[in-house]
């Protein structure tokens, strides 16, 4: 068994402000397997972006990590910064509008990056990206190395981005949801070519996005945000098909694909700098019992790959949350 | 239900400058539209960038003049008219921002925003003013003593509310809401329909939904258009146009959202969205459709009645099912 591309351990962040400390991530705990696809799911808030920057090490000035590990191919690198995985590590980010430098050309702005963190001569890397234009399907890929940002399409763009997140042979490839400022028919495209991509060249895939429907269509895997703590995790067919968390219920109720009614959740995502005692998600949670208030359920283990941070799982929401 | 809305063979050209001795043509954004909405429906409006929904919207609410066609408000036609004067007879026609919040002036209080609506349009009477400010922020769910409050005391969420109020004060019949749900989560976007669905019951609104989420618009609209490059290429019941839908643009579009159940349906959908610089001649989707023969580049096909009240502008809708 090879070891994991990447283990998140009780991974805790904070961050102080004169508002006070901000304990945005508290004991996250996920796993990507080696071709593995993993996604993040939650609500504005839930600390998704931290989590990411966290993985990617640009985490803002005055975060800390108190405690738990980031290992990337088994080294720490939270603390040990030799083993930084910058370089090994591809970034698709959000907006394919605002994450291209207008002033320069398309192939110029990933030759900078190869400059950077890949060998071989500037020769080779401008081969490698025309390969890697071909391989995300830009069309007359020599002459997209000339061209400048505001010549491609969206769409375009976003297979420019995911071309630049594999110029340098990343072990993880990490997608700050990519499709979001896309039209549906484009943003089925890019989610195909993600699949092919992962599927023909083994890539191992951290995926943040607040869409079911598009985790369903590219992850495996799924850990499920709440307030910066973890809520369940797990086959994405089976948490879809039977979630367990209340949160993960009551919010896959919101869908409008599977209401019975909109349903809502009552209450707001606490701020992070006054984040409610025990379980987080208790003051808006019907199951909610005291002890819910006490202390922080811990995670269990349902088998199948299966994890849960609530007791009250097995126990059916009153209609009237779900009506 | 009879038609509080219409339009036939409504165009918008944009970006035209005549000139003395230049000039240039613009582009059509809207081009022959029909629509019939009808009184106290929600009639949704889908498609993707560019396909002229918002341009609809605004010459519907007489802030973009048409530059064809007739536009129907109450049986009364309100089209020709100077911007001014197409405002003022269309007053029951208001229109709702993707983010109403962002529309408050952050120096002001809550109630003088609301207040400033009401004497724009004729409702002097201090006392008056706060008695409808205060009962309509009861209606959109929100305290009454908000009103001394600025918009950055207030949640994105109540900011939102707000924003709505502010529409409902005028006591507009057709309210059109552009995106309503855009990036919002999804707990807080079914807190919005649900308030929107409870508003439209109690003040006997008509909505107009504009948006790309295609889940959303099955969820809450009575009748859709489907549009592409400035046409209405399917309209009809959201029943059946989500069931069995006809063109095969609509095909690709549903077949396009991402499902909760993970399968996908049907081809993708080929090439980027052709631009309005660039309209392609007959079928404007034919460039791009699996179904187009040599005749679709030729003819330029009209809605037509595929059952009642589902209409399809496509000549070869019936080999499509």
């Amino acid at each position: 068994m090879s070891i994991p591309v990447l283990q998140v351990q009780g991974l805790d962040v904070e961050l102080r402000s004169e508002r006070g400390v901000a304990r945005i991530l508290q004991d996250v705990t996920f796993t990507i397997p080696r071709g593995g696809t993993v996604g993040i799911v939650g609500e504005s808030g839930c600390g998704k972006s931290t989590l990411l920057r966290a993985v990617l090490g640009i985490l803002p000035k005055g975060a800390e990590t108190p405690r738990g590990a980031i290992l990337f191919d088994g080294q720490d690198i939270l603390t040990d910064h030799a083993a930084s995985a910058r370089g090994r590590i591809g970034f698709v980010p959000q907006d394919p509008y605002l994450s291209l430098n207008p002033v320069f050309r398309a192939g110029d702005q990933i030759l900078e990056i190869m400059r950077r963190h890949a060998p071989g001569s500037r020769a080779d890397h401008k081969r490698k990206i025309v390969e890697l234009f071909r391989a995300v399907q830009l069309p007359d890929p020599e002459g997209a190395l000339r061209k400048y940002p505001h010549q491609f399409s969206g769409g375009q763009r976003q297979r420019l981005l995911i071309a630049a997140a594999l110029a340098c042979d990343p072990a993880l490839v990490v997608a700050d949801e990519p499709t979001t400022a896309l039209d549906v028919t484009t943003q089925r495209e890019i989610l195909a070519l993600l699949r092919r991509l992962v599927a023909e060249r083994g890539l191992s895939l951290l995926f943040v996005t607040h869409d079911f429907g598009v985790l369903a269509s590219v992850c495996q895997e799924v850990t499920v945000l709440y307030a910066g703590r973890v809520a369940e995790s797990g086959p994405v067919r089976a948490v879809l098909d039977t979630p367990r968390h209340p949160y993960t219920r009551m919010l896959l109720a919101c869908h409008p694909d599977r209401a019975a009614d909109l349903a809502g959740i009552p209450g707001t995502v606490p701020a992070a700098t006054a984040q409610p005692s025990g379980c987080r998600f208790h003051p808006r949670c019907p199951l909610a019992q005291p002890s819910c208030a006490a202390a922080a359920p811990p995670m269990q283990a349902l088998g199948e790959g299966r994890a849960v941070a609530c007791p009250w799982y097995e126990t059916p929401l009153p209609e009237t949350a779900l009506a | 239900m009879p038609e509080i809305l219409g339009a036939s063979g409504l165009s918008v050209e944009l970006g035209a400058r005549r000139g003395l001795l230049r000039h240039r043509p613009g582009v059509r954004a809207v081009d022959g539209v029909e629509l019939s909405v009808r009184e106290g429906e929600t009639f949704g409006i889908v498609g993707e960038s560019g396909c002229g929904k918002t341009t609809l919207a605004r010459a519907l609410l007489g802030l973009q003049r048409e530059s064809g066609g007739e536009i129907r408000l109450e049986g009364r036609s309100v089209s020709g008219l100077a911007p001014r004067e197409a405002r003022r007879v269309r007053e029951a026609v208001q229109y709702v921002h993707q983010d109403p919040g962002a529309a408050l002036d952050p120096w002001w209080r809550v109630g003088a925003t609301l207040a400033e609506g009401l004497s724009i349009h004729g409702i002097p009477g201090r006392a008056e003013q706060q008695a409808r400010i205060a009962e309509t922020l009861a209606a959109v769910g929100l305290d009454p003593a908000l009103a001394e409050r600025y918009p950055h005391e207030l949640s994105g969420g109540q900011q939102r509310r707000v924003g709505l109020a502010r529409i409902l004060l005028l006591r507009p019949k057709v309210v059109i809401l552009d995106e309503p749900t855009a990036g919002l989560d999804l707990s807080v976007q079914a807190a919005v329909l649900r308030l929107l669905r409870d508003l439209r019951a109690r003040f006997g609104l008509t909505y107009i939904f504009i948006s790309h989420d295609l889940s959303v618009v099955r969820r809450v609209c009575d009748r859709v258009a489907v549009m592409y490059l400035g046409r209405v290429v399917e309209q009809g019941p959201a029943e059946t146009l989500f069931a069995a839908p006809g063109h095969p643009y609509t095909r690709a579009l549903l077949a396009a959202a991402p499902r909760l159940d993970g399968t996908q349906t049907g081809p993708a959908l080929p090439g980027d969205p052709p631009s309005l610089r660039a309209v392609p001649s007959g079928c404007r989707f034919h460039p791009r459709c699996g179904l187009a023969t040599p005749d679709c580049a030729a003819r330029d096909p009209a809605l037509e009645d595929a059952a009642p009240g589902h209409r399809i502008a496509c000549l070869r809708w019936r080999d499509a099912a």
